[in-house]
């Protein structure tokens, strides 16, 4: 009989705070290709030069910690982790080792089997970001410190992850959250959101953990599925044959698609953490909190409730709408002008997601304003444009900015209307194709399909299509 | 004009007044920063060019009408205080050619005030130490007496004439004691009284910017130019809204002065039989002398020894050869570390490295690094409720020369010569060191030691006991 095993993944996620400095100094937060143009002394770790705490990044750290269900301490100070490597200018790293900002939250994922399940958070701290290393072709390295001091927070989760799927909705969920607050932006592919994951196996039903690998580099949140699965098996076979797991840290290889072995953990580094002695403690008080808690946006898994009940859209629309922040809040500004929430959503998930998709643009910059997309539905509704002259509009906006009416008004694109006018390109039809008039006698309906898509194409698509159908269903009778 | 022997504030005054040009007293005063360091090695750079370009816009300025409080008055730089005019070396080599591209906070103050840099004073490396004696550039002499050790290059500057006026760092005790060594006026401020931005330091928590001085009259008036809030130092934040109002200022007669008798009990009979004779002259002055008690006085010293050592370990854990330094360039990141290390830092800078890298290790940092701060705690309570009952504190600054280990001694002991000065480090309170014993170079010195913010009580006693 092969032994059933449990599989336990915990993640340690970085995320770098949208603020508009550095952690400790005046320094832009943006990312440049000029090596070493946003540094100063303080970054660089000059002699003589003092860290100021940025209240926004603290600011930032607290509404996660906040999003993500966290107590809050009230009192906390930072602590410096010692360690050598070229890319942390000052020898230590400044980090909160003892008293996190934010801890024991959690966050609801779906397991599975599509049931809720809460996810542990043990910790959210604030951090400073190392630099990093360039290595040149000929076997030598530069450093460049733009990224060194860039504020980001750590969230560790506890060990209640059961499986790669459960680690991507996990950190799909935890994106989402961080964007709606607008603590971050969570590019994975940019570096603005890193993951290890901690994983191990054990007997089923056992309470001990196994032996725990940790996972390195991996630069998408399909990756870290790849990795885990990839690593939960290797552990398996070891286990399977009786053998034991190595306590490592192991570094996935996008290329091959294996793990491999980077160091063992019992050279585990003593980092000598203590606490910074050049900077004050970070004080909060429980007003600032619950000022912070009240400012809170509306998350995904709220909003989505609220749009199956309120709106009555069906669950994967409602899904969709509220992935992001920006395209919820786009959507509810086109809902203020536009009552029909189901055909705004076809929209929006159809047309609207492809042009911003194919011009890399965010809800809120598209040149189709809420106000311009509850302008086109109302043509619609009027009959004014047809919905596939509507999809001709939309483009056009996208591509030149102008408004729905001045470019249906401006390029003839009114729906023909007029049953005289109609009534003269049906007879034309209908004396043109005498072979589809003649099957649609013999009761073969779908012939009638041909002889509309005739007079649409006459009329280059502004015929209004229903009243075709009528027209011609009369005359043919 | 004898100007060796001119105070800074008459000084000022005389530049004010245009009864003297600044650039004919920074001449002056170059001349002698040139002529006496052969022999006493105070400076390790003097700004000849960049001081008379400086004393030419005070010229300037004073043309155009500023009152500047010290217009003129020549200042010499502990070599950790970083300007922008020339090199900073933090006595270190690996800091050698290091041309900050910033001035430190209260030397930006003093510059505005109207004072000229001439040069930067000779420092044991990383200012580790209290004696110049590790100095790259050899020992500073005591300009008092060349059998003595001077202590601090920048006192030794002010007590040899080359200059009116002097910056210094004191954390565990190098200013006051170096003043005391010189026989002048030394002023550690109250901490987060002057901003620490552009301060090398190894131990953050208890560097502070200090000023030597012949008088005290002249301490008070560089600290009235430094002293206040700067954004780039959180620890000013206290003083954003102004320094606190002195409290009224006690008459002579009113004065409550407060001698800790079990700390004079520390000090060798000589040296106790001369506090005696402070004591008497300081209730002649009409004083009342009060008893208090200073527990864990001499745990304090151990706490700052394992604090100063674990907060240097990581300090100078950025001086590795990449940024600052010239490394040894390995393929083996762990062998460039140990190669460089081991040459650009000197012996002092290795032991306190390896010492503070040790107390913050595992189990050690409970047992030391925890225990330590704790005694900080309780330290700074007791030097409060010390002054609950006076005004303020009579210590010894240190066991006065011969009776002390300070030549050739190891270095344990030389980190006992902190005993009187490092607690008083510990409870942030200011201190002036009062040149006292009628000018004998081996007589030994005091400190008083004030309520926050009352500087200005510690220097008028000093200016009128007359000790």
């Amino acid at each position: 009989m092969v032994m059933e095993y449990e599989v336990v993944i915990g993640l340690e996620v970085h995320v770098e705070l949208m603020t508009k400095s550095k952690l400790f100094c005046a320094c832009p937060n943006r990312f440049t290709t000029e090596a070493n143009s946003h540094t100063c002394e303080v970054c660089l770790g000059f002699p003589g030069a003092l860290p100021l705490l940025n209240r926004e990044a603290v600011q930032k750290a607290l509404t996660a910690s906040l999003a993500l269900n966290c107590e809050i301490a009230l009192h906390s100070y930072f602590d410096r982790k010692n360690y050598f490597y070229p890319d942390i200018p000052k020898g230590y790293q400044i980090s909160q080792y003892f008293i996190p900002l934010g801890s024991s939250g959690f966050l609801e994922i779906e397991d599975d089997s599509g049931a809720p399940k809460k996810i542990r958070i043990g910790r959210v701290h604030l951090e400073e970001d190392a630099g990093k290393l360039v290595h040149g072709g000929a076997g030598d390295s530069a450093v460049d410190y733009n990224r060194a001091g860039v504020p980001l927070i750590e969230i560790v989760s506890e060990p209640d992850l059961r499986s790669p799927g459960e680690s991507r909705r996990y950190l799909e969920q935890l994106k989402s959250i961080l964007q709606y607050a607008e603590v971050s932006d969570c590019k994975m592919e940019e570096g603005s959101l890193r993951c290890d994951a901690n994983v191990s196996l054990r007997p089923k039903g056992s309470t001990v953990f196994g032996n725990k690998v940790e996972l390195k580099n991996m630069n998408s949140f399909k990756a870290v599925e790849k990795a885990l699965e990839y690593e939960i098996e290797r552990q398996a076979q070891i286990l399977r044959r009786g053998e034991t797991v190595i306590p490592q840290t192991r570094r996935w290889d996008e290329d091959k698609q294996v793990t491999i072995a980077m160091r063992d953990k019992y050279q585990a580094t003593d980092y000598r953490c203590f606490p910074d002695p050049e900077l004050a403690p970070i004080e909060l008080t429980a007003g600032e909190v619950e000022a912070a808690r009240r400012a809170l946006p509306e998350f995904p898994a709220q909003r989505k409730s609220r749009y199956m009940a309120e709106y009555g859209l069906p669950a994967y629309d409602a899904g969709v709408l509220t992935a992001t922040r920006g395209m919820a809040e786009y959507f509810e500004a086109c809902l203020k002008l536009y009552d029909d929430p189901k055909s705004l959503s076809n929209w929006i998930m159809g047309d609207f997601s492809a042009h911003l998709n194919a011009a890399g643009l965010e809800p809120q910059e598209a040149p189709l304003t809420p106000a311009y997309m509850a302008a086109l539905l109302q043509m619609i509704d009027k009959q004014l444009i047809s919905g596939k002259i509507a999809k001709e509009v939309m483009a056009k906006v996208f591509a030149t900015g102008k408004s729905p009416r001045e470019i249906v008004e401006g390029e003839g694109l009114l729906q023909i209307t007029d049953q005289s006018e109609l009534e003269k390109l049906v007879d034309e039809v209908i004396a043109a194709n005498p072979d589809s008039v003649q099957s649609y006698r013999s009761g073969k309906t779908k012939a009638l399909g041909f002889l509309v898509g005739q007079v649409m194409q006459a009329t280059k698509g502004k015929a209004n299509p229903q009243l075709v159908n009528k027209l011609l269903a009369e005359k043919l009778k | 004009m004898e100007l060796g022997y001119i105070t800074a504030a008459a000084a000022a005054e005389a530049v004010r007044k245009r009864e003297i040009a600044a650039r004919e007293l920074v001449e002056s005063f170059l001349g002698r920063c040139t002529a006496l360091n052969g022999r006493i090695n105070s400076f390790i750079h003097i700004f000849e060019q960049e001081a008379m370009d400086q004393a030419e816009v005070v010229d300037e300025r004073i043309k155009g009408g500023e009152a500047l409080p010290l217009a003129g008055v020549p200042v010499a730089l502990k070599d950790d205080l970083c300007y922008s005019a020339g090199p900073t070396s933090w006595g270190a080599a690996a800091l050698k050619d290091f041309h900050p591209p910033y001035t430190a906070a209260a030397v930006e103050k003093l510059i505005a005030a109207g004072a000229v840099i001439v040069g930067k004073a000779n420092l044991d490396p990383f200012s580790l130490g209290f004696s110049t004696a590790a100095s790259l550039a050899g020992p500073t002499v005591n300009p008092r007496n060349p059998d003595l050790p001077a202590g601090d290059g920048a006192a030794a500057a002010v007590a040899a004439g080359q200059c009116l006026l002097a910056l210094s760092s004191d954390s565990g005790g190098a200013l006051r004691i170096g003043a005391d060594r010189c026989g002048i006026f030394g002023l550690r401020p109250t901490t987060g009284l002057v901003s620490r931005h552009g301060l090398c330091t190894a131990a953050p928590s208890f560097a502070q910017v200090g000023i030597a001085a012949r008088e005290a009259a002249d301490i008070e008036l560089a600290l009235q130019a430094i002293a206040g809030y700067d954004p780039r130092d959180a620890a000013t934040a206290a003083v954003k809204e102004g320094i606190p109002a002195a409290q009224k200022r006690s008459a002579a007669k009113e004065l409550k002065i407060g001698f800790p008798e079990a700390v004079f009990d520390l000090l060798p009979e000589a040296d106790r039989a001369s506090f005696e004779k402070y004591r008497a002259k300081l209730e002649a002055s009409g004083a009342a002398v009060v008893a208090v008690e200073l527990p864990l006085f001499q745990e304090a010293l151990h706490a700052y020894c394992v604090i100063a050592a674990a907060e240097a370990s990581s300090n100078l854990g950025r001086f590795d050869g990449i940024r600052f330094g010239i490394p040894e360039a390995e393929a083996n990141m762990e062998d460039w570390y140990h190669k460089t290390r081991g040459r650009i830092f000197d012996l002092e800078a290795k032991r306190r490295s390896i010492f503070g890298t040790h107390l913050l290790s595992g189990e050690n940092f409970d047992a030391y690094y925890r225990q330590a701060q704790k005694v900080w705690k309780l330290v700074r309570r007791s030097f409060a409720a010390a002054l609950e009952h006076c005004d303020l504190l009579v210590l010894p600054v240190a066991v006065s020369p011969g009776n002390g280990c300070e030549a050739g001694g190891d270095f344990l002991a030389s980190y006992q010569e902190k005993l009187f000065c490092a607690p008083v480090s510990l409870s942030g309170l200011p201190s002036l060191c009062v040149p006292a014993g009628d000018g004998a170079a081996t007589a030994a010195g005091l400190q008083l030691v004030g309520k926050p913010y009352e500087e200005a009580a510690l220097i008028a006693l000093a200016d009128r006991a007359a000790l």
